[in-house]
């Protein structure tokens, strides 16, 4: 029989390698904007609707809006005059030259659910209205999944 | 002349334990594997909604003070499109004006033959809804406007809601 000290070893770096490619992937690929998109709600189906085309030039505020017409951000309800105020003092803040009429360079991106009735909405559209928001971005699905 | 002998021996390798930072490069892969979501395909539907204003604008003349002017559209600027709703929040009936229209394909018939005249007199449309609609019945009404185009060309992008009063 052959001595005790004799040991296997694996080489582990070209395994290590290939992980933190795979980790190098993961973070590249991870969109964390991602998670403020409610995946729950139903969004209506609209043929004209289409793919979302950011340019990197603009703002976003993304407002999900699920059937019986609450706003949820990031899964919690919240308050829709408080919010939109709120959100609406923060664009002010960068944009120190901004009256208090003019138009805020933020699209209001809206994400309700197709059951929505639109008293709901409409109360949160009105909101953005007064607050200065004018750009919108309905978004809907091209085809029935 | 001799050459300098090293002070260790050759034999002598540093090894790195890489099995700990396996481990850890593991848990860091595991995470973005359980946390990977691809981001949904959406469309959208860009408009510009300014807070409803005045629902028709008369440019320039007073009323009976050009006997000639036989267009009694000219200078109106804002066309409105009427969507009442059932209960359960279904189209219930649509007019253009003050004229209805019985289905989806006979309002983007009016729409196209109202916004396509070269007079041009309007430059938006307000939606006047009924407060129980589902937004799925109203997105397909806006869908029918967003597909217009005015006779020089340019789509209609201004857009603006209004909620028919309850009752």
């Amino acid at each position: 029989m052959s001595g005790a000290a004799v040991e296997g070893e694996c080489d582990l770096t070209p395994m290590l390698d290939m992980v933190f490619q795979l980790i190098t992937f993961f973070m590249l690929v991870s969109n964390f904007k991602a998670a403020s998109i409610d995946m729950t709600l139903k969004l209506p189906v609209v043929g004209s609707a289409r793919p979302v085309d950011t340019k990197g030039q603009e703002k976003f505020l993304v407002l999900n809006i699920d059937k019986a017409g609450d706003l949820k951000i990031y899964g919690i309800s919240k308050d829709v005059t408080a919010y939109i105020a709120g959100e609406a003092a923060g664009v002010r803040r960068e944009n120190r030259d901004l009256g208090p009429k003019d138009e805020l360079p933020v699209t209001v991106v809206i994400r309700a659910d197709r059951a929505t009735p639109f008293k709901k909405l409409n109360v949160i559209i009105k909101s953005c209205q007064d607050n200065g928001f004018l750009k919108y971005a309905l978004r809907a699905k091209d085809k029935e999944e | 002349m001799s050459r300098k002998r090293k002070k260790h021996g050759g034999g002598d390798e540093v090894k790195l334990n890489l099995a700990a930072m396996l481990d850890m490069a593991f848990q860091l892969l595991t995470f973005f594997i359980l946390t990977f979501k691809p981001p949904p395909v959406e469309g959208q539907v860009s408009l510009k909604l300014p807070p409803p204003q005045i629902v028709a604008t008369v440019k320039g003349e007073a009323a009976g003070n050009n006997a000639n002017n036989t267009n009694p559209l000219q200078g109106v600027e804002t066309l409105t499109i009427t969507v009442t709703s059932t209960p359960n929040g279904a189209i219930d009936a649509m007019a253009v004006g003050e004229g209805g229209v019985s289905d989806l394909r006979n309002l983007d018939q009016r729409l196209k033959a109202i916004l396509q005249d070269p007079v041009k007199p309007f430059e938006q449309v307000i939606i006047q809804v009924g407060p129980q609609l589902r937004y799925e019945a109203l997105m397909s009404v806006i869908d029918v406007c967003t597909r217009q185009t005015f006779s020089d060309g340019k789509p209609l992008t201004k857009i603006s809601f209004v909620e028919i009063p309850e009752g």
